[in-house]
């Protein structure tokens, strides 16, 4: 149940990448419900599933699902660019920001 | 560097005084600071968002985030220490930096930011 959880967690603070992106480009307050609800229902989800799993684990598999899902959505939803060593600098944050909650 | 650019560093170093906040705040002005920090880091973010990759500035801010609260646990909260972590933390920057510089030299190009 945890691990649901916190699989939807992740997913949401992908939608709620969606509702920023949404705001910035004029979308309005329908946007900014969808931004502020996903990342209440992320942080509550996340929040939920540390109680019964380890912190540094959660955090990453949290992390890992919204870093890489904003960047996919990003690329096919509007078009931000591909290129390699993007997708690498970002996979490096990525690591690193993993690394540091697996280990602390 | 331009201004967007500076909302996302702001915001994710504000973003450390929340994320502390969250974990250690204990009345109730500690807990309108970390309220107050939240909404300004996602108020800036938003602002960068609008010029710059949402995929980027969502990386460099929880990034950013990460890697600034584990500083600050290790110099205000008296966590260890650990080589480790600083290795992390460099590798962490190194990533935020060649972003930074693939981001910018595109948008001079001007192939879509």
């Amino acid at each position: 149940m945890a691990w649901i959880a916190l699989v939807i967690a992740g997913c949401s603070e992908v939608f709620g990448v969606i509702g920023m992106k949404g705001v910035t480009t004029g979308k309005g307050w329908k946007a900014l419900m969808l931004m502020v609800l996903s990342f209440v229902i992320s942080f509550s989800l996340l929040s939920y599933a540390m109680k019964s799993l380890p912190m540094g684990t959660s955090y990453a598999v949290w992390t890992g699902i919204g870093t890489v899902g904003s960047t996919i959505t990003g690329m096919f939803l509007y078009g931000e660019q591909k290129s390699v060593l993007r997708v690498l600098f970002i996979a490096m944050i990525l690591a690193a920001a993993l690394g540091l909650k697996l280990i602390s | 560097m331009n201004r967007s650019w500076i909302y996302v560093f702001i915001g994710g170093l504000i973003e450390v005084v929340w994320v502390s906040g969250l974990k250690h705040a204990d009345s109730a002005l500690a807990w309108i600071v970390t309220v107050l920090a939240m909404i300004a880091s996602f108020y800036l973010i938003m602002k960068a968002a609008s010029r710059l990759p949402v995929g980027t500035v969502y990386a460099v801010f929880t990034g950013l985030g990460t890697g600034g609260t584990v500083v600050g646990e290790m110099l205000l909260f008296g966590e260890p220490f650990q080589w480790s972590k600083t290795l992390l933390i460099a590798l962490l920057l190194a990533g935020v930096v060649g972003l930074k510089l693939v981001t910018d030299r595109d948008a001079q190009e001007g192939s879509g930011a």
